[in-house]
């Protein structure tokens, strides 16, 4: 397989699991509530689904283990800047330390664990296509899924009624409470969701993707996904374009190195982090100032107590 | 933000709301101490005796104490590098890569330089250099943020994956030490460009940088204009900037001003502790420091204090590996815990109207 083509393949599967935790971020910040506890979401996801997968044998009920998961963190985070009011950048990176903390204390008896990953399955027909094939219908079932989840969430947050409340939400609480809804409800609900998404972000990396559990082995992966959320302004479809473009800048650096480049491993490695930044100074801006207004005030000013 | 305007509302004394938040931290910090205990149960280990291992291993000998005083330092400055960011509202993240590239910094004088400078010197340039280092790197956020609106908190998250990139690219190729066997490393400090350790115990000179650092950041938060033009555009930066203050000029030099703070960590921590760069180096030291801030709600001596309470419970942590056998990290779960305490029940923070 040429560079080219090994990159993009490895983007989209690497890219999979930033694109689940993008989407997610992407429904809580509609609601206008930043998750950075969402890293925190995709290790608790990925070890959830780990040993779900382990203890049953079967990938599916793992990635349901890592669904609830990720569901079960970003609870946690809902709870504490919705109901207790706290700060939600700091209360994020917070939630973010006890994901770390209570997969090292759960994760270590995992760690040689033999599990039954998800297997690649190759779309009749659309796989032989050439390049596109084998770039985007070469993938495990997850991955598939986050192929029709990038229009659902879409639809469902700028054509259905639920969006409309999600959205205005994160907008103007008070409107929604003039009209008899419940926007705290509302914010929780996103919250959650977006958590779930992001276990399942992290259930694609531990078992459809690496195939292993270590510990920290999300490495940044979620906050790189609230990146491109930001630039891609909370619009899915280019929360898909970006999630795939940061998931070839991961798969650079192994594919280089099986083909024996000498540039140095780690020079490599910085290169995701990197993009991600010349990429938010180059659109940032227009993605900062699109953003629901409840953000903003979370965004432009954290109050230092 | 009107509360300018509105009069103190008569409430209860302030002694009592101040009993209330004190008795209310407790609570939390010993609920936080109960749900950790279920952990460990759940992990199959006995909690009573886990906890009695880590209060003895942290308080009864003399070399624990000294322990929590040397892993305090690069604490300390690494939570006043959050410290000094939030008075003017920012969520400084970058702790943990500020520290690695204030050990860089503090390295690269040594690897440049190396003997072409008398004793002396050369420490102080490390400093400097070490601080030097962490001001850019939070400097690059800061730059972001006041050019291209980009919240700090997630530009200096990722750079801290860069800062450590940056620290394995050196010790892995230019900078290695080539007669070091087993794991990869700069070569060791040589005696002289070693922080001199306190009388006959373990604590280097870096632990006075760090209680200096401190009067310094109380100083100035507190009794310059400086610090009070912060807290203003902490408190509303719309007003702060119809009020004629700088406000991009003030972001930008707390920013700085944080980031030198980290620096200088990582600076101690490379001439007084570890004497090299290592795979790890301060490792996790940066997000600690953050929750020590954020504990303290970012007041500077309470910071500091915070930061040795969160020193001896990592070394208490160490005990639960030894003792327990569970992972080293498990530790951070408590820490999560008391943190959450503190936010969701600790003492409250002033009404906002609106």
């Amino acid at each position: 397989m040429n560079l080219g083509l090994e990159v993009m393949a490895g983007g989209v599967r690497g890219g999979a699991s930033i694109l689940y935790a993008g989407l997610g971020e992407t429904v809580s910040e509609r609601a206008g509530v930043v998750n950075l506890g969402i890293e925190g979401s995709m290790l608790c996801g990925a070890l959830g689904a780990y040993a779900a997968n382990a203890a049953s044998g079967n990938p599916w009920i793992g990635a349901l283990g890592g669904a609830a998961a990720g569901g079960a963190l970003a609870l946690i985070h809902a709870y504490f800047v919705l109901d207790r009011k706290s700060n939600q950048l700091a209360t994020g990176l917070v939630v973010l330390f006890l994901a770390l903390g209570v997969t090292s204390l759960f994760g270590a008896a995992y760690v040689d664990e033999i599990i039954t990953p998800f297997e690649i399955w190759k779309v009749p027909l659309l796989s032989s296509i050439p390049w596109v094939g084998e770039i985007f219908f070469q993938a495990d079932p997850l991955t598939y899924i986050v192929y029709f989840l990038v229009p659902i969430t879409w639809w469902l947050l700028f054509r259905s009624r639920w969006g409309l409340l999600v959205r205005g939400a994160g907008e103007r609480t008070e409107v929604l409470r003039t009209y008899g809804h419940r926007p705290q409800l509302v914010q929780y609900i996103a919250v959650v969701i977006g958590g779930v998404l992001a276990g399942i972000g992290g259930a694609q990396l531990s078992t459809a993707y690496a195939n292993a559990w270590f510990e920290n082995m999300v490495q940044g992966r979620g906050f790189i996904a609230v990146a491109v959320v930001i630039f891609a302004a909370r619009q899915p479809f280019k929360v898909a374009a970006g999630s795939f473009l940061f998931g070839c800048a991961l798969a650079l650096s192994p594919a280089l190195q099986a083909r024996g480049v000498t540039i140095n491993q780690f020079a490599l490695n910085a290169i995701p982090y990197v993009a991600t930044i010349v990429v938010l100074l180059l659109l940032g801006k227009r993605g900062a100032s699109e953003a629901p207004e409840g953000l903003k005030k979370v965004f432009e000013m954290s109050p230092s107590s | 933000m009107t509360s300018a305007t509105v009069p103190e509302p008569s409430g209860p004394p302030r002694t009592l709301i101040v009993a209330r938040g004190i008795g209310r931290t407790i609570v939390a910090v010993l609920g936080a101490i109960v749900i950790f205990g279920v952990f460990m149960k759940l992990k199959g280990a006995d909690p009573i005796s886990a906890y009695r291992d880590m209060w003895d291993s942290t308080f009864t000998s003399g070399d624990s104490l000294e322990q929590i005083l040397v892993k305090a330092t690069p604490l300390i400055l690494a939570a006043l590098a959050v410290t000094v960011p939030a008075r003017a509202g920012l969520v400084n993240v970058g702790g943990e890569g500020q520290l690695v590239v204030g050990g860089i910094g503090a390295a690269a004088v040594v690897m440049w330089f190396g003997n072409s400078m008398p004793t002396g010197v050369v420490l102080v340039l490390m400093a400097l250099f070490g601080a030097a280092a962490g001001a850019l790197w939070a400097g690059i956020a800061a730059l972001l943020r006041l050019g291209v609106h980009i919240n700090e908190a997630v530009t200096t998250l990722l750079l801290n994956y860069v800062a450590v990139d940056l620290m394995l690219y050196l010790i892995y190729d230019p900078w290695k030490d080539l007669n070091g066997s087993g794991q990869p490393a700069t070569p060791p400090l040589t005696s002289r460009e070693q922080l001199p350790l306190i009388g006959n115990t373990t604590v280097s000179m870096g632990f006075l940088v760090a209680i200096a650092a401190t009067a310094l950041v109380w100083f100035t938060l507190t009794r310059t204009s400086w610090g009070f033009r912060l807290s203003v555009v902490g408190g509303n930066p719309e007003a702060a900037r119809q009020a004629g203050l700088r406000v991009g000029v003030l972001l930008l030099s707390s920013m700085l001003v944080g980031g030198a703070l980290a620096g200088l960590g990582g600076f101690t921590q490379l001439a007084g502790v570890e004497h090299k760069l290592r795979p790890g180096f301060l490792l996790t030291y940066g997000y600690i420091g953050f929750l020590a801030s954020w504990l303290a709600r970012h007041h500077p001596v309470r910071v500091a204090l915070a930061a040795t309470l969160l020193a001896a419970i990592a070394v208490g942590g160490d005990s639960l590996q030894l003792d327990s056998a569970l992972p080293a990290a498990s530790v951070n779960v408590l820490m999560a815990l008391v943190l959450l305490g503190v936010f969701g029940w600790g003492a409250r923070k002033k009404a906002v109207a609106a």
